[in-house]
């Protein structure tokens, strides 16, 4: 069962379709993607999926059922724009977020502790939130989404503002949040991020799905128009090849359409004057992706 | 609702340990302490206590009567002299502070002459010596006309609608309330803009939305709201205490303020106007407070919006004048008014009851109405960011 499920999601603010018909879901144990250019409706679809907002078509379904307050404790949630009352000191704003996700106070404070000597904010408890730097205030929001331990995580930037040690240190967290078996919704620009982390993206634009599935399958799927090869000789003037190109000792092909990289390679194999080493699809990054999905506003699903 | 709970505390324990709120609190006490007491040491340093002196040339007066007047002992004492020229030596050797000079035709003309050097005489002095005076000028008559003529008369008014009744002489009876109305509607405006502090403030720091999916809005809204009035609650019972160990140290000083009776109807009637009232400024502020987008284009907003509750002191001459203008009973009957009309008119006489329990359905009605839309308002400009809402957005989102 997932953990969460958009059905068919639609919203509209007056003229605008903020959202229209974007459907996925979230598995336990996996880290969830939720990628889109500025203004596609992330945050839309976000505020649908934890009630904030009613959508005006489609269901979610969290936990397997409809939302309550039960389930509400059982999520964490940082929005992009951090959300800490300024005036007050961190440890008992923190005590207070957690005691209103049904923690008692005592055991909050006591898992508290361990949290901000984890994030390095142990001696800053007793300052107050606007005392604090952009990336600890970032912590202290992480560590505000987390401390109820829930099951669902849904997570907004998680990077912003922080440093590479606190980064990593944000990510192996996942890492054991995912391998507890817990669920984590990401959305984030950072494209490295979501290709080292993610299992899954949805990808969103205009409101629409556009991609949908598993990271390596839709890279896949975006492959066989390039092939990488490693060899000795010279592997220009290849039938079938539109462009080759030399990059650190690496051959990159560019395939004509139509052209099948299985033909490429038959053909590279029967020549005797070159020796291949490694022939491969050379697979987009999620940057190219993303660019190419959201320029071409090409809707196609993998998976 | 442990949630509901939560917030309450939470918002409470942050109102009143905030310097601005402690500081308020222990404004108005102080500052009514000082008042009080600057008043007692200005009373006490300008008592002259020199006894004063008269020549009776009417031959009316009698020195034995001082003995008595009331706590004649504690009066300034009155020396009889025979003629100015003894009087005038004792005033120039200060053996007293100014003589009176009652001539031949005292009792037809009812006029007679001080002489002083540099001071006027003291208040006290003037009136232990007018009512020395006056029991002499009233001694020939029975003993019960006497004190008739000396007290002069008392009316009081029993309104036989309300089944009150209304003495003008209990001047500080008169008077309580209305220190009583302005510290009842200053911890409610007060805590009204705390209110729209925190609501503003919620919506500028971006809590809102990571508060939104730990509770619900009704939530939110009705646990600061509780933490607040017990806030508010909490100045007005330190007022109270306050304001009742000053009356009684006062009372020590002031003789009037002996008689000051704990005015339960009217204690009870503010209360059941207070708690609407709070309610009905509270969903105003939490309107304003989701519609705008900070704090400071709130507290604008807040002045104009004030104004519908302050009303009645711009029409206070017509509220001493006549307290049953019709202006008047329509403040006494509008929600946002009723609750100052109805606490002044206290002091001033009686209000009819039909007049209080038709304001009073009025408040609850608009007030309950005010929560609702509020709740509404909020939903849709709470997540606004940067946006405020505008009169269009306000209406429609009340429409639903």
């Amino acid at each position: 069962m997932a953990n969460l499920e958009a059905s068919h999601l639609s919203k509209r603010f007056g003229d605008t379709h903020a959202v229209v018909d974007v459907s996925f879901a979230v598995e336990p144990g996996e880290i969830f993607g939720l990628l889109g250019p500025n203004g596609a409706g992330k945050t839309t679809t976000i505020r649908m999926l934890l009630d904030i907002f009613r959508p005006d078509a489609g269901a979610v379904r969290i936990f397997g059922g409809e939302m309550n307050q039960e389930k509400k404790h059982r999520i964490g949630y940082m929005p992009e724009e951090r959300g800490l009352y300024k005036d007050l000191k961190l440890e008992p704003t923190l005590v207070y977020l957690a005691a209103l996700k049904g923690m008692e106070e005592a055991a909050a404070r006591a898992r508290l502790g361990p949290w901000l000597e984890r994030f390095d904010l142990a001696e800053h408890r007793t300052k107050k939130v606007q005392e604090l730097s952009k990336g600890m205030q970032q912590k202290a929001q992480i560590i505000a989404t987390l401390i109820h331990d829930p099951d669902l995580v849904v997570i907004d930037e998680p990077f912003s503002g922080l440093d590479p040690v606190s980064t990593r240190l944000v990510k192996q967290i996942f890492e054991e949040q995912r391998q507890a078996g817990k669920s984590i919704l990401m959305s984030t620009h950072q494209m490295y991020q979501v290709e080292a982390l993610c299992d899954r993206i949805v990808l969103i634009d205009e409101g629409r799905t556009v991609l949908y599935g598993p990271v390596a399958e839709i890279k896949h799927n975006f492959a066989g128009n390039a092939v990488v090869v490693e060899g000795q000789g010279d592997f220009t003037r290849i039938p079938g090849v539109m462009e080759t190109r030399r990059q650190n000792g690496t051959w990159h092909m560019a395939l004509e359409i139509g052209t099948d990289p299985q033909a490429v390679l038959r053909s590279l194999a029967a020549r005797e004057d070159l020796r291949i080493e490694r022939f491969e699809l050379e697979e987009p990054s999620l940057d190219d992706i993303f660019i190419q999905t959201v320029q071409e506003k090409r809707p196609r699903t993998a998976g | 609702m442990r949630n509901l709970w939560l917030i309450a505390k939470h918002e409470y324990l942050n109102t009143v340990t905030r310097r601005g709120f402690l500081l308020l609190l222990a404004a108005v006490p102080l500052g009514i302490v000082a008042l009080v007491g600057m008043g007692i040491f200005v009373e006490s340093m300008s008592r002259d206590t020199t006894p004063i002196g008269y020549v009776d040339q009417a031959g009316f007066l009698d020195a034995r009567l001082h003995a008595t007047l009331p706590d004649a002992a504690e009066r300034i004492q009155i020396r009889s002299f025979v003629d100015e020229e003894a009087a005038r030596a004792a005033l120039e050797q200060g053996q007293i502070q100014a003589y009176y000079v009652f001539p031949p035709d005292y009792l037809s003309s009812l006029q007679t002459e001080v002489y002083y050097l540099q001071d006027e005489p003291s208040g006290d002095a003037r009136q232990d010596l007018e009512e020395f005076v006056r029991v002499n000028l009233v001694s020939s008559y029975p003993a019960e006309v006497q004190e008739r003529l000396l007290e002069g008369p008392s009316v009081t008014v029993h309104d036989v609608a309300s089944n009150r009744t209304f003495s003008e002489n209990e001047i500080a009876n008169i008077i309580l309330p209305f220190v009583a109305t302005f510290l009842f509607f200053f911890a409610t405006m007060s805590s009204a803009g705390y209110m729209l502090g925190v609501v503003a403030s919620e919506k500028e720091n971006r809590t809102v939305e990571v508060m939104m999916t730990s509770v619900t809005p009704e939530q939110l809204i009705g646990g600061k709201t509780l933490g607040l009035l017990a806030a508010s609650l909490s100045q007005l019972a330190a007022y109270l205490v306050v304001g009742i160990i000053g009356v009684r140290v006062a009372a020590a000083y002031v003789p009037e303020l002996q008689q000051i009776q704990m005015p339960w109807g009217y204690l009870g009637v503010m209360a059941l106007f207070f708690f609407p009232s709070y309610a009905l400024i509270t969903g105003v502020m939490v309107a304003l407070g989701a519609a705008v987008t900070n704090m400071e284009q709130g507290q604008q907003a807040a002045g104009l919006l004030n104004l519908l509750f302050v009303l009645p002191l711009f029409i206070l001459p017509v509220l001493f004048s006549n307290p049953g203008h019709p202006l008047i009973v329509a403040f006494t009957l509008f929600p946002t008014t009723s609750f100052l009309t109805i606490s002044l008119r206290w002091g001033l006489g009686t209000v009819p009851w039909w007049q209080i329990g038709l304001s009073w359905a009025l408040l609850v009605a608009t007030a309950t109405l005010s929560i609702w839309a509020a709740a509404r308002v909020f939903r849709a400009g709470m997540l606004r960011y940067g946006k405020p809402l505008n009169l269009k957005a306000v209406v429609a989102a009340v429409r639903g």
